[in-house]
């Protein structure tokens, strides 16, 4: 994909004429600009309306996976535009180059187009106060807006009423932007915009859509992962009525974009569901897979115990641990984890002869495109990709195994199709947050960390998707905290590569590392004999200061910021006071993706039970959008890291996958989910996204709190394993 | 195929489908009421959750066969006039997130409140115990079960 770039505002935003009178402006986030650097055309695109009613319609660009940005990002543009959130109505976009990037993912949504998006609403009201100004023949300084009305002494007139003159203007390349002392759409708590369509039941997601003369289908996947189909049977799957084909999906050589399988289609769901259990496939096994999660054991112990690759080292660790005489060691590992998103995967895709309709849940349309032309070879620009709200992302939706698929079967069977996945192929063919060990080592000075050595290992999910560069990215982040805090540091990477898919899942890699660092600095902290909170603030130093970040969240960080989090959270949890007979507390925080995140969570013991009573958590990450869905997004991502906590994990018996269904992958349900209280620090910085910073802190906060409750120091997840649930 | 007349949101539908179709794609794609939702087919996570003379059941894992003359209610016949007051409540707390479970959530709900003006965080823990939110909207979907049985 082509690096995109800003330039100048004439070319980022356009203005025209609306049918039958108004105001339509399009833009480019981020214009494109070709391979010899020159821009490619830029044409119009309704991306904000204004009709003469005065009523505006804005675009929500962003697939909705539940982050909130179908909300969030139209209250950007609403601010600037100087209009009261009850007069907008969104509406959802399609896939379109000239709206800019549109994904869903790494917290992106808010944090890169937050400032672009006020330019665009600033520029917009900008004209439509100029032309107000020149039917009065005033000042366009001497004008007021408010509201959407735009006055000067006895004047009014409202957006509606001047936007096609304001159409013909040119927009100011700088506009002025709001004193953001005087938002007022921005920082109000404001409901998800779908939520009444939620509540009724009304048809947002893939799942709920169709296509004229669509037909089913659905596919048979592998129970050891990475087989390949050697021959099918499909003679008893065919009586079935209804079923009009049986064929193999030949997957893609790189497995993300889509494994082998079989087709199964026919006149509706269930016959393809049914008749799914009556193909018999022969499959031809990976040259070596995984039999069990003991056998990942040891492929992972044998890959902690290999050099690996060093990605920092500052001083001298060895030397240091020579030293000082005691070196403190702690295993940690986490298992491979379901995104198990309640909506399974499916797609609609219909390929003709020269252009293709692409329908369904992605968080990246303009890859479900990209791949229908490779599949089918049809230009780009015949392809267009409707994506609808999404019942659950959480990084799943990132690869379009799924959509690529339905393209297949339509491309194959020349009609329309429809694919459902049923539950057990949301499980035998989801990318799984990879498997890792990691060797924590340290010594002690005093009550400061001399030196911290850190191996990791993991199933690399670059290693996975054929990327042999850079296999440690999103697995070992070498500036993570204490990185810069401790004399000597070390961390070292060695990737394995299994036959099960793995992918990005919440906070990808730091949910895990993040989990093996803070657990590790509390045992610590007890070796010093010393609170963990104090030992922790102590080890980030008085000073504040800007440490590099060479990854997601990046360039660098802020130590003032963090210790305010977990300032904040130390006092909201009460922390300096004793905790309630029988409650234990346990605390962690991190900078994750840009954001600042502390949390003591509070757990209890009943009949050798962990119970889970409480999680207080402090955040900062600059300015709150919307106040409302931001204390929903953390607490969500406490609540869905509780889940992997307590019980995620997934086994294999002679390969074939054991956990297929709720039936055996057990969920966090109503009983189990603590109260949660969010703290944020009021704060005027650029929004940092919130999908996934609150995930990854839990992990540590719960085990240390436990450790307290039990004396039990969990280094291997989940809890479940350990018979504390 | 047979041909079954169902009672559905006080309307009785008919459609020739497989004996063995389950409730929920009878609703879902032959009469296109799509509020009900697919999640696990096995009756294990609540999304496809309605109610079967007002009690809520899997819709997942009931053959079209075995509903008789029973009455069904789904999420779009949850109200005879406007919203119910668990759906009121949903909206006053913004309780979802990507949304997707909740109309299960709801269907459970309601056939608590329904049936029990004051219930417990037990009562709340034990009906809604069918029905899994990946995203974690737990906290507000108890809130919003204590808001709407005081109203």
């Amino acid at each position: 994909m082509k690096e995109l770039t800003m330039t100048s505002r004439r070319n980022f935003l356009k203005i025209s004429g609306l049918a039958g009178g108004g105001l339509l402006l399009g833009f480019n986030l981020q214009s494109c600009k070709d391979e010899s650097g020159n821009l490619s055309e830029t044409e119009i695109n309704a991306f904000i309306k204004i009709k003469p009613d005065g009523t505006v319609t804005i675009m929500a660009k962003n697939p909705e996976i539940g982050q909130g940005v179908r909300t969030s990002l139209p209250m950007i543009l609403a601010e600037e535009l100087d209009i009261s959130w009850k007069k907008v109505t969104v509406e959802p976009a399609k896939l379109d180059d000239r709206l800019g990037s549109q994904f869903a993912g790494g917290s992106q949504g808010v944090k890169t187009n937050y400032e672009n998006l006020r330019v665009a609403g600033a520029a917009v009201k900008s004209v439509l106060v100029l032309a107000a100004a020149n039917r009065w023949g005033v000042k366009p300084e001497n004008c007021e807006v408010k509201d959407g009305v735009i006055t000067n002494d006895s004047n009014t007139l409202h957006y509606g009423e001047v936007a096609s003159e304001a159409a013909l203007l040119e927009l100011p390349e700088k506009p002025v932007l709001k004193d953001p002392n005087k938002f007022s759409v921005i920082g109000k708590s404001t409901k998800d915009v779908d939520l009444e369509k939620i509540v009724t039941g009304q048809k947002l997601f893939g799942l709920d859509q169709s296509i004229e003369g669509m037909v089913y289908a659905t596919v048979v996947k592998p129970e050891v992962f990475g087989s390949k189909v050697k021959s099918i049977d499909a003679e008893e799957a065919k009586k079935v009525a209804g079923v009009l084909d049986v064929f193999r999906i030949e997957g893609m050589e790189n497995p993300t974009q889509m494994m082998d399988g079989v087709a199964v289609v026919a006149t509706n769901i269930w016959s393809a569901f049914k008749a799914k259990k009556l193909v018999e496939t022969e499959w031809e096994l990976p040259s070596d897979y995984k039999s069990s999660a003991s056998d990942l054991h040891k492929s992972l112990a044998e890959g902690i115990s290999k050099k690996g690759q060093i990605l920092r080292e500052d001083g001298d660790v060895e030397a240091e641990f020579a030293r000082s005489g005691e070196v403190i060691e702690a295993l940690y590992e986490v298992p491979f984890v379901s995104h198990s998103q309640m909506e399974p995967m499916n797609f609609i895709a219909d390929v003709k002869s020269d252009k293709i309709t692409l329908i369904g849940p992605t968080q990246t349309p303009g890859g479900a495109r990209h791949y229908a032309n490779i599949i089918t070879g049809i230009d780009k620009e015949k392809i267009s990709v409707e994506f609808t709200r999404i019942g659950g992302g959480f990084g799943r939706r990132l690869m379009n195994d799924y959509a690529n698929e339905a393209v297949y079967i339509s491309h194959k069977i020349k009609k329309p199709v429809k694919l459902v996945w049923n539950r057990e192929n949301d499980f035998l063919a989801d990318y799984y947050r990879p498997a890792g060990c990691y060797q924590m080592k340290a010594s002690l000075n005093g009550q400061e960390i001399s030196a911290f050595d850190v191996k990791v290992c993991t199933t690399s999910r670059k290693l996975y998707a054929l990327q042999t560069e850079n296999a440690h990215k999103t697995e070992a982040f070498p500036d993570q905290e204490p990185a810069g805090m401790v004399p000597n540091l070390r961390v070292t990477y060695e990737p394995i590569l299994t036959n099960v898919p793995v992918g990005p899942l919440r906070t990808p890699g730091v949910n895990a590392t993040t989990f093996a660092y803070q657990c590790f600095i509390d045992e610590l902290a007890e070796k010093a004999k010393m609170d963990p909170i104090d030992f922790q603030m102590n080890m980030i130093g008085e000073e504040d200061r800007d440490l590099p970040y060479d990854d997601h969240g990046g360039p660098s960080y802020n130590t003032g910021r963090l210790k305010n989090v977990i300032n904040l959270v130390k006092e909201k949890s009460g922390w300096s006071s004793p905790a309630p007979s029988g409650v234990y507390r346990g605390f962690a925080a991190q900078m994750v993706f840009g954001a600042y995140v502390a949390q003591v969570a509070e757990v209890s013991v009943v009949s050798g039970k962990v119970k889970v009573n409480k999680v207080y958590c402090a955040v900062d990450c600059g300015r709150v959008i919307n106040p409302l869905g931001a204390n929903a997004q953390v607490q969500g991502g406490i609540t869905d890291a509780l889940s992997a906590a307590l019980y995620e994990e997934i086994d294999m018996d002679g390969g074939k996958l054991i956990h297929q269904n709720f039936d055996r992958y057990q969920k966090l349900r109503m009983k189990d989910s603590p109260d949660v209280e969010v703290f944020f620090v009021e704060s005027d910085a650029s929004p940092e996204g919130l999908g996934e910073p609150s995930y990854p802190v839990l992990f540590p906060a719960l085990c240390n709190a436990v450790y307290k409750a039990t004396g039990i120091r969990v280094r291997s997840l989940p809890l479940k394993k350990h018979n504390l649930v | 195929m047979a041909n079954y007349k169902l009672k559905i949101n006080n309307q009785i539908r008919e459609v020739e489908v497989d004996d063995d179709m389950p409730l929920l794609w009878v609703l879902r794609d032959e009469l296109d009421l799509k509020g009900t939702k697919f999640g696990c087919g096995i009756a294990q996570c609540g999304a496809c959750t309605v109610h079967l003379n007002g009690s809520p059941i899997r819709s997942c894992s009931l053959p079209v066969a075995a509903v008789g003359d029973g009455e069904i209610t789904t999420i779009e016949g949850v109200s005879a006039n406007g919203l119910h007051k668990i759906q009121q409540a949903w909206i006053e707390e913004n309780v979802p997130q990507c949304g997707y479970c909740q109309s299960g959530q709801i269907m459970s709900a309601v056939a608590l409140v329904d049936g029990n003006s004051n219930p417990s965080d037990e009562d709340i823990d034990v009906a809604m115990s069918g029905n899994i939110c990946r995203c974690g909207t737990y906290p507000r979907i108890k809130k919003a079960i204590k808001n709407a049985a005081n109203l």
